[in-house]
């Protein structure tokens, strides 16, 4: 073995130890999911003990589970797709035509998502409380809707602004529509971004307890409420809960940043930063 | 009449979700309006702003708990961040370099709710793996790090840092991408020492990318919530109450209207006002690259 090469192989261990060290809070979760009650908060702390289903099981026959489960998809999956057309069309309206006040509708837009939580919910808290909105899927949708919509522009606009007007010409001269144009020349060519604006969309909404905790309610709750709310039996902090929800609520992010690496940059700055790790 | 129906749904979102309700808040928060007394809401101009000012919860409490978070907690990311992201600089031939990256960036993609609650775990006195860590290594007796006022902050500070160093090594590798290959070697062949390097070809070509992940990361730390509430509720006493815990607070539980639309009236002008920066810094790097 060369020098060289040991040398590689000393560097790679830092980096895997140093990645182990970010991701060890997260492990010792998951592995405590496995754990019996009385393994979890056995002292000193136990790496190797025998792994039950058995907190799964528990977490399962909890009859709420299901509603937060369902209610996390769906309220995820349908504001970020109403979020990413409606940032499309907008993006594609800000990029080529550049009506005017378009700077101070991205700076808006942008405020929105600068704004501490409490702050962007407290006036919609109350309205919603006046119109009887409170604790309705289809409302809370179109708020998360609202809420990814910034990031969304933020985002397509960048790639939409990469991709050269000559495209839009050349298509509008062979006779086609300006839908055309849209949807058969540039949004082909914009897939990166989609994904891009999709999957951080999908993250926050998944991620999200704030808003659902105030403009939700009982019927909407979702897994972070549950996490939030849930958390105690029999007079202490229920662990085995915990640890259970915790690991199956982190499988889809998880999942999204090592099939989508290469997003994760345009993602975590709304776009104003391109390229890849 | 395109550019108008391309724009329709973004602006009728806006308006509905957006514009109204801020409206709605910047009037609420000259009454006095409570959502427990009953009382229809009384103009009593700014009065709720004098308040905020100068009760003895005021706001100046908040904001220096606040902004001695973000500032600490900016540098120590920035600092660690930027050393982790020179690290796995040239590590593009690591073998499953993919899987260790998600390992890496597994804390920033969790939901704050989540990491302050298993931290409440970690963090525990009498069964928490953390302080069975500090014992064995220093004999330290077990603290209850998040009860203890004189720990309370730090601990949550550290959570904080955990969960966004990985967001600055991902700038800081973005920021080292942009440094042209062609002029570090030139730099190399020329003898320029390491520093010299740093500062004359990889500060030139990467501050840009580096201001940004600063600023995106202090305004997101200026609105640090969801952490805060499974793991201390702003507690013990003051300790980590910082604006936006005490904004929740006071508005969804002691449903003080009036009072919380005046305080939400301040952030939305320290929010704007870091937006202006943000753009501003963005607009230069864009004039520069044209």
């Amino acid at each position: 073995m060369t020098r060289a090469k040991l040398r590689d192989y000393g560097y790679y261990a830092v980096l895997w130890l140093v990645s182990l060290f970010f991701a060890a809070p997260v492990a010792w979760i998951v592995l405590a999911s496995f754990k019996t009650r009385s393994d979890i908060l056995a002292m000193p702390p136990k790496l190797i003990f025998s792994p039950t289903l058995s907190n799964y099981v528990d977490l399962f026959r909890r009859n709420q589970l299901v509603l937060q489960i369902f209610n996390s998809i769906v309220l995820t999956l349908c504001s970020v797709i109403i979020a990413v057309v409606v940032s499309f069309l907008a993006a594609f309206c800000f990029s080529r035509f550049k009506p005017r006040g378009t700077n101070f509708l991205m700076f808006l837009l942008l405020s929105i998502r600068m704004l501490p939580g409490p702050a962007v919910v407290l006036p919609v808290y109350l309205m919603y409380a006046a119109f009887g909105w409170k604790d309705s899927h289809i409302w809370l949708i179109l708020f998360y809707a609202m809420f990814s919509i910034p990031f969304s522009v933020w985002i397509l606009k960048g790639f939409i602004d990469g991709v050269s007007v000559r495209y839009d010409e050349t298509g509008l001269v062979n006779g086609g529509s300006w839908l055309h144009v849209i949807f058969k020349v540039v949004l082909p060519q914009v897939k990166p971004g989609l994904i891009a604006a999709f999957i951080f969309n999908l993250i926050f909404v998944w991620n999200e307890f704030i808003f659902n905790f105030i403009i939700g309610g009982v019927k909407t709750q979702n897994i972070p409420y549950a996490l939030a709310v849930g958390t105690y039996s029999e007079g202490g902090m229920d662990w085995a809960f915990i640890s259970s929800i915790t690991t199956i609520y982190i499988i889809p992010p998880v999942v999204f940043i090592y099939v989508f690496q290469k997003y994760l940059l345009v993602g975590m700055t709304f776009g104003t930063v391109r390229g890849e790790v | 009449m395109l550019v108008l129906s391309l724009l329709v749904p973004v602006l009728s979102f806006f308006v509905v979700f957006n514009t109204i309700p801020t409206l709605w808040l910047l009037g609420l928060s000259f009454y006095n309006y409570s959502l427990t007394s009953g009382m229809p809401p009384q103009f009593i101009g700014f009065r709720n702003f004098i308040q905020i000012f100068n009760n003895r919860n005021s706001i100046w409490g908040d904001l220096s708990r606040t902004f001695m978070f973000v500032g600490l907690g900016v540098s120590i990311q920035t600092i660690l961040g930027a050393l982790l992201g020179f690290l796995f600089w040239g590590s593009k031939n690591m073998p499953g370099r993919r899987v260790a990256l998600t390992m890496l960036f597994v804390p920033m993609v969790l939901t704050p709710v989540a990491a302050g609650t298993f931290f409440r775990f970690i963090y525990d006195p009498d069964f928490g793996v953390l302080n069975f860590i500090l014992h064995g290594l220093f004999g330290a007796r077990p603290i209850a790090l998040m009860v203890d006022p004189a720990t309370a902050f730090w601990a949550v500070l550290a959570v904080d840092c955990w969960m966004w160093t990985p967001f600055m090594a991902l700038m800081t590798l973005a920021a080292l991408g942009a440094v042209p290959k062609a002029q570090l070697e030139a730099a190399e062949v020329d003898r320029v020492p390491w520093y010299g390097r740093l500062r004359l070809v990889i500060w030139h070509h990467g501050k840009f990318i580096l201001m940004l992940g600063v600023l995106l990361r202090t305004i997101d730390s200026f609105k640090t919530l969801d952490l805060i509430i499974p793991m201390t509720k702003g507690g013990p006493g003051q300790q980590t109450r910082l604006v936006a815990v005490e904004l929740a607070e006071q508005a969804f539980e002691s449903f003080n209207m009036g009072w919380s639309s005046a305080y939400s009236v301040l952030l939305l002008l320290i929010s704007i006002a870091m937006t202006s920066v943000f753009i501003f810094i963005l607009h230069l790097r864009r004039r520069r690259h044209a």
